[in-house]
């Protein structure tokens, strides 16, 4: 690609916006700084950006506003959330709000890099695929095979009850994605499916891990989101 | 004046109540009609006039229906004492007659009146005993009034105290973790630039791995303000150990690449409650002092089973093993002695300390010792399920 990507960084700690803009120039890619949310909706009109980091905590507007102004908008430009490490909540929200993903203060650069590229990856994928869902996902050596309803571990068939299929392919669509408990629940159990507890798809996502031969210390295929959620890996 | 009266019968009455109730009536009422017989046999010689013993008796009559409980008592001293009055005081003497006339009128006139003190007697005590109670009670509701607005006053104080220290905390990690968060990162940025000179390198190396433990201190130091003196509720939530486990493994990775940490899963699917975040916390401190403080960098295993009623985890080295201080101060639940975490051992007596106050505010048991193959075994247990958290056991497995 001959013109550098751009990403908006709205984040009121100047230090903390610095660093980010350092490592993406050096990693080719364009930066713009904003340090208040109304400066940062301004650059994000004019400058057409390809990616945003919105901190939470900004000091003029809450940061989930911003998102709900940016999600109202006919153009889809993702979103990744910097957020501190209590505030659980605030993250899911800002998930389920269409968020694509989140870091948590402190990262690291390496790990915000990675976030960043994998975004920016998937959002590729979605304009080219123009909501075409294709047939078969491909992770690594597992094969997701959605028109056969088969999964395929290193060429050999694993066996998966109907919904533990269902998530897995949930989580196919969207990988690369962080899904939230609620999003996963309400996709194959219907609203009133989790009834106020997550146990239902916890359950199965552990007997989906055992059944994958998943170290959850070193995922492979499946990215466990302490807290919040599910992402299957894309790369 | 009622009020008076009713306070004088009561304490009469509180002196009285040790002796039962039915003796004491029955005593009561004998003594007083042998009073009124006695006067009257005394007026009788002075006056020889009859109406005065009639008095004396209704008099008595008076005081008796005052001093024993019900009618009864006052009823049967009226007709004892009309009795008594037509045989002993009035004409024949010592002889029971209604001959004269009059005698029958005054006699059931007597009895009227005795009756009719009697009764308005009765409902002067009730009364009078009613407006006592009252009063009682109405004190009683005053103290517990004010007992509950001074137990309202110590909530809200508690409330305040907690929220206080909250803000508190959260501006302190905010203001902790921001500048920490931008060193790291703006270090991160110039390592992998290529103009920095290897001279250089290997400070801001040393930089970026201050920096890092930095950040670790802050949220051990967090933590513990947090759990220590358990003012502040955990954030418990059902969640899956083998997810806190990995996620704890994945994190220790990421600071210390080049370890290898083994993670043994049981079949056993450990769901319980706990505050993740915290849990996670002790996992990644027990690895941090396996790596740093151990000596071995490769045999480190991490091992989750449950066993009766415990969802344990196990942080296994093959290094160099506990000091018996360090053993002996984790089972009496004290700080690592200062004398032990020294320079080499920089942060390994908070960071258990952390371990054990986060485990103790879960209800769960700590335990460190070393392995007879060698190495330290460190282990802690969370309850399955929801108990009591001051049930925490005590002895070890």
């Amino acid at each position: 690609m001959s013109e550098k990507q751009t990403i908006l960084i709205i984040e009121d700690e100047r230090a903390i916006s610095n660093f980010i803009s350092r490592a993406l120039s050096a990693n080719d890619y364009r930066a713009i700084p904003a340090y208040t949310g109304k400066e940062g909706l301004t650059l994000f009109f004019s400058h057409g950006p390809d990616l945003v980091l919105l901190d939470l905590g900004l000091p003029d507007m809450d940061g989930l506003e911003i998102l709900a102004q940016l999600r109202g908008l006919p153009r889809e430009v993702p979103v990744i959330i910097i957020s501190a490490r209590d505030r659980e909540s605030e993250k899911v929200r800002a998930l389920d709000m269409g968020a694509d993903d989140y870091v948590v203060k402190p990262f690291g650069v390496s790990e915000l890099l990675a976030r960043i590229r994998s975004t920016l990856r998937r959002a590729d994928r979605l304009k080219l695929s123009q909501g075409i869902q294709r047939d078969a996902y491909q992770i690594k050596d597992l094969t997701i095979d959605l028109a056969r309803h088969q999964v395929l571990l290193a060429g050999e068939e694993i066996h998966f009850t109907q919904n533990e299929f269902k998530i897995i392919e949930l989580l196919a669509i969207h990988a690369g994605k962080v899904l939230t408990y609620d999003f996963i629940l309400e996709h194959i159990w219907g609203p009133y499916g989790g009834s106020g507890s997550n146990q239902i798809l916890r359950v199965n996502m552990a007997n989906i891990r055992r059944k994958l031969k998943e170290n959850p210390s070193e995922p492979k295929y499946i990215h466990t989101e302490l807290g919040i959620g599910y992402r299957m890996l894309d790369d | 004046m009622r009020r008076y009266f009713g306070e004088l019968y009561c304490r009469l009455d509180v002196q009285a109540h040790r002796i039962p109730a039915v003796p004491r009536n029955l005593g009561v009422t004998a003594l007083f009609l042998c009073a009124a017989y006695w006067a009257s046999s005394i007026l009788i010689t002075h006056t020889g006039g009859e109406n005065n013993s009639a008095l004396v008796f209704v008099l008595a009559v008076a005081l008796i229906s005052l001093l024993t409980s019900g009618y009864v008592y006052g009823i049967a001293a009226s007709i004892v004492g009309a009795l008594c009055i037509n045989i002993f005081f009035m004409e024949p003497y010592d002889a029971f007659s209604l001959s004269r006339t009059g005698y029958p009128v005054a006699m059931l006139s007597m009895v009227a009146v005795s009756c009719m003190v009697c009764a308005l007697t009765a409902r002067v005590k009730k009364q009078a005993t009613e407006a006592v109670r009252r009063e009682k009670s109405t004190k009683a509701l005053y103290e517990q009034n004010a007992r509950l607005n001074a137990e309202k006053a110590a909530i809200q104080l508690q409330s305040d105290r907690i929220s206080i220290r909250e803000n508190i905390l959260r501006a302190v990690s905010h203001d902790l973790r921001t500048p920490l968060t931008s060193i790291s990162g703006a270090v991160s940025v110039l390592l992998a630039s290529p103009e920095v000179s290897p001279k250089n390198l290997a400070m801001l190396s040393d930089i970026k791995q201050d920096a890092d433990s930095l950040i670790v201190m802050v949220e051990n130091l967090l933590s513990v303000t947090r759990v220590q003196d358990g003012t502040m509720p955990l954030k418990k939530r059902e969640e899956m150990l083998e997810e806190v486990a990995g996620d704890a493994l994945l994190t220790t990775r990421r600071r210390f690449p080049d370890c290898q940490v083994e993670l043994d899963l049981s079949e056993d699917i450990l769901y319980l409650p706990m505050d993740p975040l915290l849990v996670k916390q002790v996992i990644v401190n027990l690895l941090e002092n396996a790596i740093r403080h151990s000596g071995d960098r490769l045999g480190i295993t991490l091992r989750l089973y449950r066993e009766e009623e415990w969802a344990v985890v196990e942080v296994r080295d093959r290094g160099r093993g506990l000091s018996p201080e360090v053993c002996q101060a984790v089972r009496a639940g004290e700080p690592i002695p200062r004398s032990l975490s020294g320079d080499s051992t920089r942060g390994m007596g908070i960071g258990l300390s952390v371990c054990q106050s986060i485990i103790k505010a879960h209800g769960g048991f700590f335990t460190a010792e070393n392995h007879p193959e060698g190495g330290a075994v460190f282990r802690f247990g969370l309850p399955v399920e929801e108990g009591d958290p001051h049930a925490a056991r005590e002895d070890v497995p």
